[in-house]
């Protein structure tokens, strides 16, 4: 797969600085023909409460399940999971994965309409039988989508316990309908699990949501890239951070691998572009010296695909040393905004309106800022924004549940910065 | 010299050396001596420190007619500054760039400065063709390679001469200088400063106020793609006696300000040493003893005039008395 990592930085420090940032732009091309180098595995949760009966919910759930298996390539492996206070196998024969094929989808869509809603939720256990599944079928492609309306009925901590023992087995989108799911369940699940989180507030968006879902994991042709990063000695890795399309700290992702190098995953790929800020501390070094503070590199098992090259340079000209790399500034802004957005609501939440309005009030600032249009709209179905520039903001009395849960799930996308200095 | 296992290996294997710095692979890190710590890449694989490139110290030595050698200094990453040096028979072209290290890829200016200077000088001996050449080249730098280069696009100086036979013509921009050494006495420069010191005391400032202004080696002129209409400041003259001829980036002259100074000083390192490429090392090294806080590039050709000579010394044109417009 041709994919390419360019560095942005800048190498130049102030004498006695040792923090050393830069933005890695990983890209591919795609694979040949857009053919996979890896099978893949489809796995579909779709949350069959009882409390899915409401505005027909389980009905549109039953549709946009319907719709995800139709955008399953032939070939492909899939199952589909009803998850109640167990997990409950759907499709095909308990412990088993089909092979997608006009037929298999269209019995999978038989079973589908089969789909009651009665019983608990019970997240952790949905997620572990999808382990499981998964499990047949080691190196391949392994993405799953879970729907929920609700919270999660297992005893406190199970969930967590689930999530780290199959993190890294497969990628998970998260999907909440309506407004009675708790968003920091889900970004856990999406953040351990490497996937999105998002609210569909309407049952009537769910098919265009899990079309898009899928859609895009037909698109992933290689099953599991990573970022290898080797630091000097007396240097320590600070965060790694997706920071485009969304944010996403890989940093407790780190498994070392061979003195002073660790990998972090990136998940599956396709044809596409992501941006990830790299923070490593370095031992001051004195005029004139020239550090190699990371070697980045883009591997799939034992190749590596692509490798940049992030450097310490220190000088007594401070010309140089205060120059701001436009991508390191914009999206060490965009990473702050995500932070302040969720900062925000949980002091909204807690009653704390004064600290509310300043996080606002800065997140406002910073989206005005560095362009993000589709964060600052969010905003204002939550503050009344008077002032981006100066981020003077009114918190509003009135708030829809289903736009702070917008704003909540949707703070971590940024958008990219222009390409020159 | 013992018998090494590791060198034992590498010249069986046929001796590979780093591209980036030029030192055999597996050797150990200059910096902090782990031993085989430096990679392919010219960085140590245990403390990160790069271990050199080859343009942190170029010696080039014509024996009698000519030697030059450029160095990093002690307080920079890289060395920034370009020289060239052709010799054919007695006919001698010099050059020394020095890159403006506010800009991107002030490394990059200065080669293609120094080396489309000396290749057109090799040419043929005009040197405002030349300069006006190099600056093409580098102004050339700004749409290629990295995209910053658009923003702060690759500059530097340039200085340059050609010796044929008891005639010298220097072009320059910026603020690398040449100067006649004569057998006694201060040095003459033969260039005038393209700084913002210069223009000041010109237009009255007190020079030594002037001098030590933060601005005082600002450069007014250069060579870039931003740079306006560079006007080439030229002079020719004809040794008469003999003396040596010296270019020399700011790395050096910044220690030695005062012609007397740069004189007695340039003399003694050429008497210590007995070889010009001896004397241009101890050169540097005495600016990388005082400081090495910039680039150091000098280099020293011997001119005389032929016998019977004239006892007025030496004949020096006004330095801007031939002006080319672009």
């Amino acid at each position: 797969m041709p994919y390419t990592a360019e560095a942005f930085q800048n190498e130049f420090l102030a004498l006695g600085a040792t923090e050393v940032n830069a933005i890695i732009t990983v890209t591919s091309s795609g694979s040949e023909g857009g053919r996979r180098t890896a099978g893949a595995t489809e796995i579909i949760i779709v949350d069959a409460s009882g409390s899915m009966q409401a505005e027909g919910r389980i009905n549109a759930a039953r549709q946009a399940a319907k719709a995800a298996v139709e955008c399953i390539d032939d070939g492909v492996n899939f199952a589909i999971i009803a998850g109640v206070s167990t997990a409950q196998q759907l499709f095909p024969a308990p412990g088993q994965l089909a092979v997608s094929s006009p037929e298999t989808r269209a019995e999978a869509a038989r079973s589908i309409d089969r789909l009651q809603a009665s019983g608990g939720t019970a997240m952790g256990a949905w997620l572990l039988l999808a382990a499981q599944l998964f499990a047949q079928r080691p190196g391949d492609i392994a993405h799953a989508i879970l729907l929920t309306d609700g919270d999660n009925g297992e005893r406190q901590g199970y969930l967590e316990t689930v999530l780290d023992s199959i993190t890294g087995r497969f990628a998970c989108d998260c999907r909440g309908v309506g407004v009675n799911w708790k968003v920091s369940e889900l970004r856990k699940i999406a953040t351990a699990m490497l996937g999105t989180v998002d609210i569909v507030a309407q049952p009537s968006g769910l098919t265009a949501a899990f079309e898009q879902m899928m859609t895009k994991a037909m698109g992933k042709t290689s099953a599991d890239v990573q970022l290898k990063v080797w630091t000097p000695v007396n240097a320590t890795v600070r965060f790694v951070k997706q920071v485009e399309p969304e944010v996403m700290d890989l940093t407790g992702k780190r498994v070392e691998d061979g003195p002073r190098a660790g990998r972090y995953p990136l998940g599956s790929w396709g044809a596409e572009s992501r941006d990830y800020h790299v923070c490593i501390d370095v031992a001051p070094g004195a005029a004139g010296d020239e550090m190699l503070a990371a070697r980045v590199s883009v591997v799939e098992g034992d190749t590596v695909h692509a490798q940049s090259l992030v450097r310490a340079v220190w000088t007594e000209d401070s010309a140089l040393s205060t120059r701001i790399n436009r991508q390191v500034a914009h999206y060490t802004g965009q990473a702050e905004l995500a932070d302040a957005i969720q900062s925000g609501i949980e002091a909204r939440k807690a009653g704390d309106d004064r600290t509310a309005t300043i996080k606002f009030g800065r997140a406002a600032q910073l989206a005005h800022a560095s362009g993000n249009k589709a964060t600052e709209e969010l905003l204002a179905t939550v503050v009344d924004i008077e002032d981006a520039a100066t981020g003077t903001v009114r918190l509003r009395r009135k708030v829809e549940a289903a736009d702070e849960m917008a704003l909540d799930t949707r703070s971590t996308k940024t958008v990219r910065v222009g390409r020159s200095q | 010299m013992t018998d090494c296992a590791s060198c034992a290996d590498e010249r069986a294997a046929g001796a590979a050396f780093c591209e980036a710095c030029g030192r055999p692979l597996g050797a150990p890190c200059p910096n902090c001596g782990a031993p085989g710590g430096v990679g392919a890449d010219g960085y140590c694989e245990n403390c990160g420190m790069l271990a050199g490139r080859p343009r942190d110290h170029i010696e080039t030595d014509f024996g009698t007619v000519a030697a030059a050698v450029t160095d990093r200094g002690r307080r920079h990453h890289r060395n920034e500054d370009a020289m060239w040096l052709a010799v054919r028979g007695v006919d001698v072209d010099v050059v020394v760039s020095d890159g403006v290290s506010a800009s991107f890829d002030p490394d990059v200016a200065s080669e293609a400065a120094a080396g489309t200077a000396g290749a057109l000088l090799a040419e043929s001996p005009d040197v405002s063709t030349a300069i006006l050449g190099a600056k093409q080249a580098v102004a050339g730098l700004a749409s290629t390679g990295d995209p910053r280069r658009a923003t702060s696009n690759p500059a530097c100086t340039i200085v340059l001469a050609t010796v044929r036979g008891a005639e010298i013509n220097i072009g320059w921009v910026g603020d690398s200088r040449a100067y006649w050494l004569p057998p006694e006495g201060p040095a003459e420069q033969l260039t005038e400063d393209d700084s913002w010191a210069t223009h000041a005391i010109a237009m009255g400032a007190d020079p030594i106020a002037a001098m030590q202004d933060p601005k005082a080696h600002a450069i007014t002129a250069w060579l870039g793609a931003d740079a306006a209409p560079v006007l080439p400041r030229v002079g020719a003259f004809t040794v008469v006696g003999a003396g040596h001829l010296v270019l020399c980036s700011d790395g050096l002259w910044n220690y030695l300000p005062d012609p007397e100074a740069f004189a007695s000083t340039v003399r003694a390192h050429l008497h210590a040493g007995g070889t010009l490429i001896s004397a241009a090392r101890s050169l540097v090294e005495f600016a990388n003893a005082a400081g090495g806080a910039d680039n150091i590039t000098v280099a020293l050709i011997p001119v005389s005039s032929p016998p019977p000579a004239e006892n007025t010394g030496t004949d020096i044109d006004s330095p801007a008395e031939s002006v080319v417009k672009e």
